[in-house]
């Protein structure tokens, strides 16, 4: 397995945000972050399903939820993507390919063609009449890798903070 | 099974493969290793079914995604294809299998499993893709992978070389996408069979701008003259299984791209053609004149890729059907064969710790099994009768006088004798010799695990075979040829 | 199918040997013995008339559709040579059991030489000139590595090596000529290529290589010099490949072509004959200063070698007629000669002839064998080099236009010859003053007797030199069949005799054998000769001076193609652009008609910013400041997006803008605020140059290239299909998700190996450099 990776334990903050835990965090921030990571999160979710017939897609799902992931990692760092999202990435980049090849191979199974669109139609509460095809499972296997590859970002970026910080002394005598 | 399988899942099996496998991280490592066994079996025997099916010279193909292929992907493949796909598939199964017996060579490392699916699914679609642009995302699946691959591990110096792979194949990519976007602008099309029409209507000028520019793309891949200059310094470096892999299949993706491109849209030769001799008769020099000045197996090897691609490229230049059945016959024996040398060289480092050959000597007495699996794909590279080297060197050569390309021709087989030197100069340094008075010496302490020497056996056993089965392996060239100059079976194919 | 059975069974037992030599030892000999074992049973069985007359040929099939098969027919010629190669091969595989101690790589040793001789066997039996080529090249391989068996020694390896590289240089000539001619010719076959006999330039610049290879192969001035060097092989190996066969290659190949091509060539038959002469002269004096006894040996059959390929190179039939005859009479006595001083260096520990003395009571029997080896070498009566050397100035004496001069050459080679004979005699089997030798002599009473067998070999083919002379028949069938085979039945009139009478051919190899005894017996006119000879260039220098060369020039070139510096790298690359397709692109400009340089001002605006957001990024030294251009650029470019109406691309552009820019500036605050100055003074010109040409070109060329433009695009018939057939009215995401969801796939993959990638190099603790002395 990848080493040093998901929601383990981290002995020193990054220096990219305050600590989640500093007495400095203050509330109204943390309160805004939160509204603004759930609407973007429910904005990329929409994007998702409206994507086959208005502008979106898993793929700018994937950006949206990601960004807003960054966001948490400018207010707390990596620890804090790890309290939000307790996942490894691998399993999102893995199920997100799995889940693309799947609906390709439902295509197949269905449609006569490998990836081929397979449709039907739905009636959903809420959201109305949807055409439901194997490419919006599809979409959300795209969304999934899109996330995936951001918290791989965010903590391949929190892990070389804590190296830096190991070694913070050495690297400033270059420095100067 | 009927091709219609067969195609879509040589592509997708091993891509869903990489999926499972990485969801199979931080597992015991057998359930990895056993997705990436099956896999590549399976692999194989579906590029073998794939094979059968176009052996009389047909085409097969089927839709992918939309089932119009003026707007979704064809999968095609004709014999050249079918036969890239066999031999390819063989060289990722026995390279994994080399890969698992080796201790040094980070196929424990993280995630090697899933890249190395990765990078099958990529080789793959690259030899069976009917579209332009489905051929760049082909190629950045494969590459993306050996980015990682060839870095693995990672000491210092690994790194920095490995740079050079990926900056060098980023900016080859970024040429290539911008190449796709000249030829869509310039015809409405990135359907290859499609272009294969239009590309008829587009001036003669500015269809060999288009085909020169493809040229240096894919040149890069391929290593051809002078966009070589990354090879030999970074694959050196990466770790023996990888180096092998790459060694043998992905510049030879590169070289099928080119063959694909140059004799389905710019068939008429012309000037592409005229450069493409030039090229290659300095790629075939320049390349073994750098492995004689080298003094390490892996670089001796290295630089022969680059040398051993100018052979090809010579054969497509001359645009006759002896001249691409010989440059087809020749990709097909130097993959085998290049893959089995740096296999060896592998084997070498792991058991002596280094390649360098004032380092080694006398292995011949201390593992005189190594020696053999050495010698005979060494023989065969220098186009030594009667190995598979040297039916392909001869038919090149024979169509090249039959073409009146004195020159280029006579270079061919002068660079033979260069080979054949530095290939004495690896015998020379590593198996002759007194065992005792060398620095380091491959002792029967250090003995490598069975797969390692297994996996290279086969591969030598392989390019026997060849020898035995020239005859119809050369007219399967042949028809292969034949395919990729009439054009007309392929076309038909993908549009039907 | 007798042939095809006899050259499998030696494939097979190279095999077998390989494999079991350990377990065999020094028995591993006999058994691949067992291999011109059957080529003799077969050459007598023919002999005797038991073989069907198809038994000797046959066809297999390789590579039928570039002409390569085994098209074995063994005719006269073939036969005579299969004799000495399976004769021969047979006696030196069990003296080799003798000349060994055992030891673990015998089997290595055997599996070669019986690999060498099934490809001498089949070079003389295919009528395929692809398939002589391949035997030809088995035969060097063989060589090299049967010279460098004693691979401990660094001299043992250099020779082979030599060996290798000049008769290799040879079989690419070879090849280069047999495929210019068989080209023009229109076939593979060797008697095809006879008879239709092609002289247009390509084929005569083919008979020039397949010339020089035959050359290099035997030795011929000034490709000679591998031969001596050779000599570091075992005595078995010298014995037999490099004094009875595989020398005999190149002669082999003369004599095949000479009757067909000298008499329509013009240049051939004065320049084949011509390098034989020099060559006989040459080797023969060479022979004369050597003091190694087994360099003497090469060097006399360098001379030999001239001799016979001065006699076969002609074409004409009587002199085809002799060179068969001394062919077969100098395998028989160089042989013995070898296997003679095999034993001599086996027993004494040495072959210098400055050290040897008194030999001759200590082992008479092969002091036996040499003498009379060397009396048929000199051409003493009544043994069967005395025939040949009759047989040669009768016929040089026969020929027109040239025949002094060959009959010339000839006699003062034969004194050379006779002299050298004398100097082997003496020099190896004579008990010596002790002013004739040096310090660290072998005392006779050191060396100890031959082992029981081990002299047996020598003392088959010396009865056989003088059963020959006395009895003249079978060596006249044989040699009568090989010249049939190669001019036509009108030579099967000419036949060998003891006796010839008193004639010219009498005197004159009288003449030779007393002019021989003077030279020997008055060196002092040999030694001030050498002193002018020694200032012409020794061709082995020549030789170590072109690869020493070869080597450094290697190193120059790649130190200059191969600089390490990925920028430079990557301006060859674009500079490759620029010079190939861009120079198309700019001879074939044709901008297109009507062109609209912009729209409306607004796209005038975010272009202006882009460019210059992107020339700022590329001009200013700290990292931020690049980065957040690199992010204008970034956003220009959604904003052009949203203009030309496409919002999905334009949100998407955006967001990936957005996310990158947030990564850059976290990973920014880890690096020095600046970049670094480029190390190279003109690197920063170089880039300018380049990367402005770049752009430039594919600005121009995506201009060009649309107004090339005569059938539209596919844009049309993807909005089409959007809604009836992907379900959706988004047509960007039903192409990604459904019609080409393929390239999704793909790409989606490349972002999971992407953020593997990172991860791997960023958590992964970098591995001390294990390597350092690899890498440049």
């Amino acid at each position: 397995m990848i080493p040093p990776t998901g929601p383990v334990h981290r002995p020193t903050g990054p220096p990219a945000g305050p600590d989640a835990n500093s007495p400095r965090r203050s509330v109204i921030l943390d309160v805004v972050l939160d509204l603004v990571f759930r609407t973007a999160v429910l904005f990329g979710l929409f994007l998702l399903f409206a994507g086959h017939n208005a502008p979106g897609g898993g793929f700018v799902s994937g950006l949206v939820i990601g960004t807003a992931l960054v966001l948490r990692y400018v207010a707390g760092g990596a620890a804090e993507v790890d309290r939000v999202l307790p996942l490894e990435e691998h399993v999102l980049l893995g199920a997100g390919l799995l889940l693309a090849f799947a609906s390709g191979a439902a295509g197949w199974i269905f449609g006569g063609a490998f990836l081929y669109g397979a449709k039907a139609t739905l009636e959903i509460p809420v959201l109305g009449t949807v055409n439901a095809t194997s490419a919006l499972v599809f979409d959300v296997g795209v969304d999934l890798v899109v996330i995936g590859l951001v918290l791989g970002l965010l903590r391949s970026l929190g892990a070389a903070a804590d190296r830096d910080a190991d070694d913070v002394d050495t690297r400033r005598g270059v420095a100067s | 099974m009927s091709p219609d399988v067969a195609l879509p899942l040589l592509v997708g099996l091993p891509l869903g493969a990489a999926a499972v496998s990485l969801l199979l991280l931080g597992r015991p490592l057998v359930l990895q290793r056993t997705v990436s066994l099956v896999v590549l079996a399976t692999m194989q025997v579906l590029s073998i079914v794939v094979v059968a099916s176009v052996w009389d010279g047909s085409v097969v193909s089927v839709r992918v995604g939309a089932v119009d292929p003026a707007v979704g992907i064809v999968l095609a493949a004709d014999p050249l294809g079918a036969i890239m796909l066999v031999v390819s598939s063989l060289m990722l199964w026995t390279v994994m299998v080399y890969a698992i017996g080796s201790q040094r060579t980070k196929e424990q490392a993280p995630a090697f499993h899933p890249l190395y699916l990765v990078l099958a699914a990529g080789v793959a679609a690259s030899f069976l893709t009917a579209d332009l642009f489905n051929l760049f995302v082909a190629f950045e699946v494969m590459l993306v992978a050996s980015y990682v691959l060839i870095t693995l591990g990672g000491s210092r110096d690994q790194v920095r070389h490995g740079m050079t792979y990926v900056v060098i194949g980023l900016l080859a990519s970024t040429l290539f996408i911008t190449a796709i976007g000249l030829v869509y602008a310039a015809t409405g099309e990135v359907n290859l069979a499609a272009l294969a029409v239009a590309m008829d209507q587009v001036p003669t000028g500015i269809r060999t701008a288009l085909g020169l520019l493809l040229l240096v793309v894919f040149g890069v891949k391929a290593a051809i003259f002078p966009l070589f200059q990354w090879l030999p310094d970074s694959y050196p470096t990466a770790p023996s299984p990888v180096t092998a892999l790459f060694a043998g299949l992905l510049t030879k993706v590169g070289v099928y791209a080119i063959i694909r491109t140059q004799t389905l849209l710019f068939p008429t030769g012309g000037e592409v053609s005229i450069a493409l001799l030039v090229l290659a008769a300095l790629t075939m020099t320049v390349g073994v004149v750098g492995a004689i000045a080298q003094n390490d197996i892996k670089r001796i090897l290295s630089f022969h890729i680059v040398s051993q691609i100018g052979y090809m490229i010579f054969g497509l230049g001359l645009f006759t059907l002896a001249g691409i059945a010989g440059a087809v016959l020749y990709v097909v024996h130097h993959i085998v064969v290049k893959t089995t040398l740096f296999l060896v060289g592998g084997i070498v480092e792991e058991r002596a710790g280094t390649g360098a050959l004032d380092r080694l000597g006398g292995a011949m007495h201390t593992a005189p099994v190594l020696a053999v699996l050495f010698l005979l794909p060494a023989l065969s590279l220098a186009g030594i009768p009667p190995f598979s080297g040297f039916v392909a060197k001869l038919s090149l050569a024979q169509s090249g006088f039959a073409a009146e390309q004195w020159v280029v021709t006579g270079v061919s087989l002068a660079v033979g004798l260069l080979t054949l030197f530095s290939m004495t100069k690896i015998w020379n340094g590593v198996f002759w010799g007194d065992p005792a008075r060398a620095a380091v010496s491959l002792d029967r302490e250090h003995v490598v695990a069975a797969p390692m020497t297994v996996a290279t056996a086969i591969l030598v056993t392989v390019s026997l075979a060849f020898v035995v089965a020239a005859g119809p392996l050369y007219d399967f060239s042949e028809r292969a040829a034949s395919v990729l100059l009439e054009r007309g079976a392929y076309v038909q194919a993908v549009l039907r | 199918m007798a042939v095809v059975a006899v050259l499998v069974l030696h494939g097979l037992l190279a095999l077998a040997a390989g494999l079991s030599g350990r377990r065999l030892g020094r028995r591993v000999l006999l058994l691949v013995a067992c291999g011109p074992l059957a080529a003799v049973v077969l050459l007598v069985a023919h002999a005797l008339g038991l073989l069907g007359s198809g038994a000797l040929a046959t066809s297999v099939s390789w590579v039928p559709s570039i002409g390569l098969q085994f098209d074995l027919v063994l005719d006269g010629f073939g036969i005579l040579f299969w004799w000495l190669i399976a004769g021969i091969g047979l006696l030196v595989m069990v003296y080799a059991t003798r000349y060994f101690a055992p030891r673990d790589d015998l089997g290595l040793f055997a599996s070669m030489l019986v690999l060498f001789a099934g490809a001498m066997l089949l070079l003389t039996s295919t009528d395929n000139v692809l398939v002589l080529f391949v035997a030809w090249e088995l035969t060097s391989i063989t060589s090299y590595l049967l010279i460098g068996f004693d691979d401990h020694r660094a001299e043992a390896r250099a020779s082979a090596l030599q060996a290798l590289l000049v008769t290799g240089a040879g079989g690419l000539a070879l090849l280069g000529g047999l495929l210019l001619v068989a080209g023009s010719a229109g076939t593979t076959s060797l008697t095809g290529i006879l008879v239709v006999a092609p002289t247009d330039p390509a084929a005569q610049a083919g008979f020039a290589l397949v010339v020089l290879g035959a050359a290099t192969k035997s030795a011929q001035v000034p490709v000679h010099f591998w031969l001596p060097g050779a000599m570091s092989a075992p005595t078995p190996v010298s014995a037999y490949l490099h004094s009875a066969t595989m020398v005999k290659a190149g002669i082999y190949v003369l004599a095949r072509f000479a009757p067909a091509i000298g008499p329509v060539v013009g240049w051939w038959a004065p320049v084949v004959v011509g390098l034989g002469g020099v060559t006989m002269l040459l080797g023969g004096w060479r022979a004369l200063r050597a003091t190694d006894l087994k360099e003497l040996l090469a060097y006399g059959t360098v001379s030999q070698l001239g001799f016979i390929v001065l006699l076969v190179g002609h074409g004409d039939p009587e002199l085809v007629h002799a060179g068969a005859t001394l062919l077969l009479a100098h395998a028989l006595f160089k042989a013995t000669l070898f296997l003679a001083v095999g034993v001599i260096d086996h027993q004494a520990g040495t072959r210098d002839l400055r050290r040897l003395t008194g030999i001759a009571r200590r082992m008479p029997t092969t002091a036996l064998a040499l003498l009379v080896a060397a009396a048929s070498m000199a051409g003493v009566i009544p043994l069967f080099g005395f025939i040949a050397k009759e047989a040669a100035l009768e016929s040089t004496l026969h020929v027109g236009f040239g025949g002094p001069a060959m009959t010339a050459v000839v006699v003062v080679g034969s004194v050379l010859t006779a002299a050298y004979a004398l100097r082997l005699v003496w020099g190896s089997l004579a008990t010596k003053g002790p002013d004739e030798v040096d310090d660290d002599v072998v005392e006779p009473r050191e060396v100890a007797r031959p082992a029981p067998g081990f002299e047996g070999p020598a003392v088959v083919l010396t009865i056989l030199t003088v059963a020959f002379g006395v009895w003249v028949a079978p060596a006249d069938a044989l040699v009568v069949g090989a010249t049939t085979a190669l001019v036509g039945p009108e030579a099967a009139d000419i036949h060998l005799r003891l006796w010839h009478g008193f004639g010219l051919p009498l005197l004159l190899s009288s003449v030779a054998l007393v002019g021989g005894w003077v030279v020997w017996r008055w060196p002092g006119s040999v030694r001030r000769v050498a002193v002018v000879t020694a200032r012409v260039p020794d061709m082995e220098d020549v030789y170590r001076g072109s690869l020493r060369g070869l080597l450094a020039w290697a190193d120059r070139i790649t130190a200059v193609v191969q600089p390490g510096s990925l920028p430079l790298y990557g301006a060859v690359v674009l500079s490759t652009v620029l010079l190939l397709p861009g120079v198309a692109v700019l001879r074939n400009l044709a901008l297109p008609e009507g062109l609209v340089v912009a729209e409306s001002g607004l796209q005038v605006a975010i272009t202006a910013i882009v460019v210059g957001a992107a020339i700022g990024a590329a001009r200013v030294r700290r990292r931020l400041s690049a980065v957040l251009l690199l992010g204008a650029v970034g956003y220009g470019m959604a904003v052009l997006f949203v203009v030309q109406g496409a919002p999905d691309l334009a949100l998407t552009q955006l967001l990936v803008e957005t996310l990158s820019l947030a990564m850059f500036v976290l990973v920014l605050r880890r690096l020095p605020e600046r970049f670094e100055s480029t190390p190279w003074r003109f690197g920063r010109p170089l880039r300018v140059v380049v990367s402005l040409g770049t752009g430039i070109f594919v600005a121009v060329f995506t201009l060009v290239a649309a107004a090339a433009n005569r059938q539209g695009t596919a844009a049309a018939d993807f909005l089409e299909r959007s809604l009836p057939e992907g379900g959706g009215r988004n047509v960007v995401n039903v192409i990604l998700t459904d019609f080409r969801a393929l390239d999704t796939l793909g790409e989606i993959t490349v972002l999971v190996v992407a953020a593997i990638g990172i991860a791997l190099m960023v958590r992964t603790p970098v591995e001390p450099d294990e390597r350092g002395e690899v890498g440049p």
